[in-house]
């Protein structure tokens, strides 16, 4: 879910369309219309008129910038999307990119166009430079499969040549740096190399884009040339390219830069790319292009999915003045989306383009008729009537959370190397306190009772709830396990004090017990026990070890157990 | 407080001294008398009788101090085994006879004293010439007598057992007993000299007519607690129970109850059951599979990085996945497979789909059951610990709770989903006006947000819901329409329990928890 920063002004100005006169908005009709983007003003400055907009469709990156804000508002409002006309070239002798072969290993696809006419001002140049880093960061997975290019079109004699060559074979002066390097030394120093490299790791030759000169445009993914690679308001031609792995995200992306630059005036000339190789467009692909398919789905699909009768000529309605194409049958609407769109894979889809450009309101809320029963699972209930009778004993219920560290559910339980100090553990540790999931309850009442040294006492606290604990039987290679654990802390606690309250717990639950001595190493030897019911071991119980209680820095005695409330609840 | 009331306030230690100038209640009582004829314990007495100075019921009349002297637990153990000085002198004569040399050490090791002792002792005998040091730190007697050591011995015999008055010394007495009383700093000192305080006592006014008063309404004895003695035989009846000031704070006690989170957990619970809505379970360990594949996020989603999702250390991936689920789940990824979507088009890892991660949402849940052939109509509900790779603060918990679920009909669209979001704001958050935005998840289209006006903390988002893409209902065997839901509460739980930080929800301070009250 992207945030970007767009200006109030200039979002009244593409409303508008280039050439007309703004069209003032208060920041209430703002909010509202954001609905139709998915968005959510999250902040905004009145002073610069700067308004910081979080756009929750991760399908729609066309959205992420104030032009594409401003196109879904406009077409709303005027009903329907005009058609872009750089479709259709106007000139028989369109300029050429040539791709060298070899790069159907390294970045096989590029797109590129001319924007002419329209001279870049502040706003326009903030925008260009954030929708190429949102687009080429969340879109394009961080330039792995699209990353993105702006040039001074002037400086450029085509055709240009999208090249593959090897690391000291070409060398430009970057964006940010002042003198030439090799592309293998920007690999090494530049910080785009440093952050992004990783993307050509393990090629011999990089890709590298030049114009008819041998001039040097940039290295993509990674920098452009100082030279010819950085826009400057101003501009008024300029040369946008992308490349990636993904030849219809390459395309669309090209596709909506067309459409912002065309929106704010520009006049759009496309790109004719030829392949050494095959691409699912052919070996020579204009572009940008129009990648739209269309789908025919019936009315009453749409109907049933809103509950609501529209008629074919209300959801045609819709759509249109949503941004689609659309032709009308009896009963059934075939469309297509516009060009900067791509993100119809299912007739649902459609469904809430519809909705959304009905609004929400327009649809009356209805209840669910249909009669169910509630239910707890088995597991929920019983553990609800332990955690009454631990209540009734006179237990202050604690909460913790399940990630903890080894050191605290392991080390300092003196668990090292027993089979009661397995773990799951996490891979990807980003603070060792949040690095394991606990494996049983103790840890998680010593935690509470080793920050309440000043709570007076006696100290009665339990909780219930999941522990996780390593099973190779299992497919998952863990349990998870509902336990129960209770332990009393203050000066004389002692073996018996906790032992009546596991006894009448086990009474209440109607299940017998007995206890079976064990050496524990976090119980004091002789002062600990399996708890055994119907020939099972279903949990522990003890005094606990003085270094145990040492190396939480407790200083009063405590008695505890845990029992395995998943094991007891599962007997009939 | 007049004297009815003054009464009956009193204790019954005060009650008996009162009473003891009943017969005269202007008698002037020295405090062995009244030690008498009370009969109470002096130190019962000593403080009845503070009590009634205190309350202006008894006064003092006259009030005598004498200087006591007697032995400390030192001065008693000198009775036998004599003083350092004596020890010292003793030792002197008796290495003149033998005509042995006798050191500082030697006395010091043969008669077990203290070095301060010893030269204490050696200093005042010289002093008194009854001593000389000679060459080598030895000691020598000189035949002449210590004045100090027989004033000591005589003092030890006087005063042992029996306290004496100082008065009754003579001058040169009373300097030795100055000389070797403990004070502060010095505890090893044989004698001690004490003030005793002679009082004598006699009613004021006020305690004049309380001691009337007391003897008018005849003693019944006061009990503080009834006994089950006292019920018993019955005698209950002839006791006074004294009263109790019970404007008092009451001792604090510590009850059994449950964690106030927890109990709004419960609550919500509590409400989900009684919509209709059945609880479902799953583990805290999930495959990317259920957590991710089979909810139609594409295995590139940003979501699904390892700066979004805790990953398994060991072992790292599941050894199985069931089928049909994981084939037609990468079919609906590749293609849409039988969905009716065009699919993602990417080719679907399944190393990737049996990785092991902690459980990052709810829904993963919501995935097991619509496998696992869901009642139709059917809702169901889950309240899940979930984990993400987020840094802690006041906002982020590494792990929480969500409150999520399905419902599956026939009946279901987009207006039954509005509809049952009505009813979990009025349900669930008490609020009456409701509004619906536009929303994305990867699993729902069309989505939906829920904000409310709740009654105290105005607009807040409650929730997100949608319909389930068929690309996660059909291959899990689903046909029918499901709306998935989820609420956010923890915003509302942290309002109701009166805390700002989320990580107070899992506070550690037993205190807090004790002394938060329930919430809803």
């Amino acid at each position: 879910m992207p945030t970007i920063t767009i200006f109030k002004q200039d979002l009244e100005g593409l409303l508008a369309g280039p050439g007309e006169a703004r069209q003032p908005m208060t920041l209430e009709q703002i909010e509202d219309s954001l609905m139709l983007v998915k968005g959510e003003l999250k902040g905004q400055n009145p002073d610069t008129g700067e308004l910081r907009i979080e756009l929750q469709d991760s399908n729609r990156p066309d959205l992420w910038c104030c032009e594409g804000i401003a196109r879904q508002i406009r077409v709303k409002r005027q009903g329907s999307l005009p058609k872009y006309d750089f479709l259709a070239p106007k000139s028989q002798s369109l300029k050429r990119l040539n791709v060298t072969p070899g790069l159907e290993k390294v970045r096989p696809f590029v797109a590129a166009c001319t924007a002419t006419g329209y001279r870049v001002t502040k706003d326009g140049l903030a925008q260009l430079i954030q929708t190429q880093e949102k687009l080429a960061e969340m879109f394009g997975r961080k330039r792995r499969t699209v990353s993105i290019g702006l040039y001074r079109l002037a400086a450029i004699e085509f055709p240009v040549t999208y090249d593959l060559v090897k690391p000291d074979e070409a060398a430009f002066t970057p964006l940010g740096m002042d003198t030439a390097m090799t592309l293998g030394e920007m690999l090494l120093v530049h910080p785009k190399g440093l952050e992004f490299g990783g993307i050509l790791s393990g090629q011999d030759r990089l890709p590298f884009l030049r114009d008819a000169k041998g001039q040097a445009l940039s290295f993509p993914p990674i920098i452009n040339s100082r030279e010819v690679g950085e826009v400057r308001v101003g501009d008024d031609a300029l040369f946008v390219e992308v490349t990636g792995t993904d030849l219809s995200m390459v395309v669309l992306t090209l596709n909506i830069f067309a459409a912002n630059l065309a929106d704010r005036g520009a006049v759009i000339e496309p790109i004719e790319v030829r392949y050494p190789y095959k691409t699912d467009l052919g070996e020579t692909v204009m572009t940008p292009q129009d990648l739209g398919r269309s789908r025919t789905l019936p009315v009453q699909t749409i109907e049933r999915a809103l509950g609501q009768a529209l008629g074919v000529h209300e959801v045609a309605k819709a759509l249109v003045a949503y941004g689609y194409e659309v032709t009308t049958a009896a009963e059934q609407v075939t469309v297509t989306l516009p060009l900067y769109r791509q993100d119809l894979m299912h007739a649902m889809d459609v469904v809430e383009d519809v909705a959304i450009s009905r609004g929400y309101a327009d649809f009356l809320p209805v209840m669910p008729s249909q009669f169910t029963v509630g239910g707890l699972s088995r597991i929920e209930e019983f553990s609800d009537r332990a955690r009454a009778l631990m209540v009734g004993m006179g237990f202050q219920e604690i909460i913790s959370n399940i990630l903890g560290s080894p050191q605290d559910l392991r080390d300092g339980m003196r668990l090292e190397g027993t089979e009661w100090g397995q773990l799951v553990e996490v891979d990807n540790v980003m603070s060792l306190n949040f690095s394991a999931l606990r494996q049983w309850m103790l840890p998680s009442l010593l935690r509470v009772e080793a920050a309440s040294n000043r709570a007076f006492y006696p100290h009665r606290i339990f909780e219930a709830g999941e522990v996780a604990r390593p099973d190779p039987a299992q497919a998952l290679g863990s349990r998870t396990v509902m336990v129960l654990g209770g332990m009393i802390a203050h000066a004389d606690a002692h073996f018996s004090e906790i032992h009546s309250c596991l006894d009448t717990l086990f009474y209440y639950v109607g299940q017998a017990y007995s206890l079976e001595p064990v050496q524990h190493p976090s119980f004091l030897a002789g002062r600990a026990g399996s708890i055994l019911s119907e020939g099972k071991r279903v949990g522990v119980i003890g005094e606990l070890h003085p270094e145990v209680l040492e190396r939480w820095q407790i200083s009063v005695p405590a008695v505890a157990f845990e029992i395995d409330l998943t094991q007891l609840a599962e007997r009939p | 407080m007049d004297i009815s009331s003054l009464i009956d306030s009193l204790h019954p230690l005060e009650v008996k001294v009162l009473s003891t100038f009943a017969s005269n209640p202007s008698a002037v009582l020295q405090t062995e008398q009244l030690a008498q004829s009370s009969g109470l314990e002096p130190s019962q007495l000593s403080m009845a009788v503070e009590w009634l100075l205190a309350k202006s019921l008894l006064a003092v009349d006259t009030e005598i101090v004498t200087p006591m002297v007697s032995l400390t637990k030192v001065g008693e153990s000198y009775v036998e085994k004599h003083s350092p000085i004596e020890r010292v002198l003793a030792a002197a004569r008796e290495a003149a006879i033998t005509g042995k040399r006798l050191t500082i050490q030697d006395i010091q090791s043969r008669e077990g004293l203290e070095p301060a002792e010893v030269s204490g002792a050696i200093g005042r005998l010289k002093k008194e010439g009854a001593l000389l040091i000679i060459q080598g730190g030895c000691i020598e007697s000189t035949g002449r007598p210590s004045p100090t050591a027989e004033a000591i011995r005589g003092l030890l015999q006087q005063v042992h057992e029996t306290p004496r008055e100082m008065q009754s010394f003579s001058d040169a007495q009373r300097q030795v007993i100055q000389d070797h009383a403990v004070k502060r700093g010095n505890a090893k000192e044989p004698f001690r000299i004490d003030d005793r305080v002679a009082r004598s006592l006699k009613l004021s006014t006020a305690g004049m007519e309380a001691a009337q008063q007391l003897s008018k309404q005849g003693v019944l004895e006061e009990v503080s607690q009834l006994t089950p003695e006292l019920l018993k035989d019955g005698s209950w009846r002839t006791k006074r129970f004294r009263k109790y000031t019970i404007s008092l704070r009451a001792p604090r006690i510590a009850p059994g109850k449950k964690h106030p989170y927890r109990e709004f957990l419960d609550t919500v619970k509590t409400k989900l059951v009684s919509m209709g809505f059945q609880e479902m379970r799953g583990p805290l360990v999930e495959t990317e599979f259920w957590n991710m594949d089979a909810l139609f996020m594409p295995q590139f989603h940003p979501a699904r990085d390892i700066h979004d999702v805790y990953f398994v250390k060991e072992p790292k991936q599941a050894t199985s996945i069931a089928e049909p689920f994981l084939s037609r789940v990468a079919q609906a990824h590749q293609d849409g497979g039988a969905t009716g979507s065009s699919g993602w088009n990417y080719p679907f890892d399944v190393a990737r789909a049996r990785r092991l991660v902690l459980r990052s949402q709810g829904t993963a849940v919501s995935a097991h059951t619509l496998a696992a052939q869901p009642a139709v109509p059917g809702k169901y509900f889950s309240i899940a610990r979930c984990f993400r790779y987020d840094q802690v603060d006041a906002t982020h918990a590494t792990d929480f709770f969500q409150v999520e679920g399905i419902v599956l009909g026939e009946d279901i669209n987009f207006r039954t989903l509005l509809g049952l979001l009505n009813l979990f704001a009025r349900e669930v958050a008490q609020a009456k006006e409701v509004k619906f935005l536009p929303a994305y998840f990867p699993f729902t289209e069309p989505s939906v947000e829920m904000h409310v006006r709740h009654p105290k903390l105005g607009w807040m988002e409650l929730g997100g819901a949608g319909l389930f893409r068929s690309e996660v209902t059909l291959p899990l065997g689903v046909t029918v329409p499901v709306i998935a839901w989820g609420l956010g509460l923890d915003r509302m739980a942290m309002v109701a329990l009166g805390i700002h930080d989320i990580r107070e929800l899992f506070t550690d301070n037993l205190d807090l928890i004790r002394s938060t009250k329930g919430a809803l």
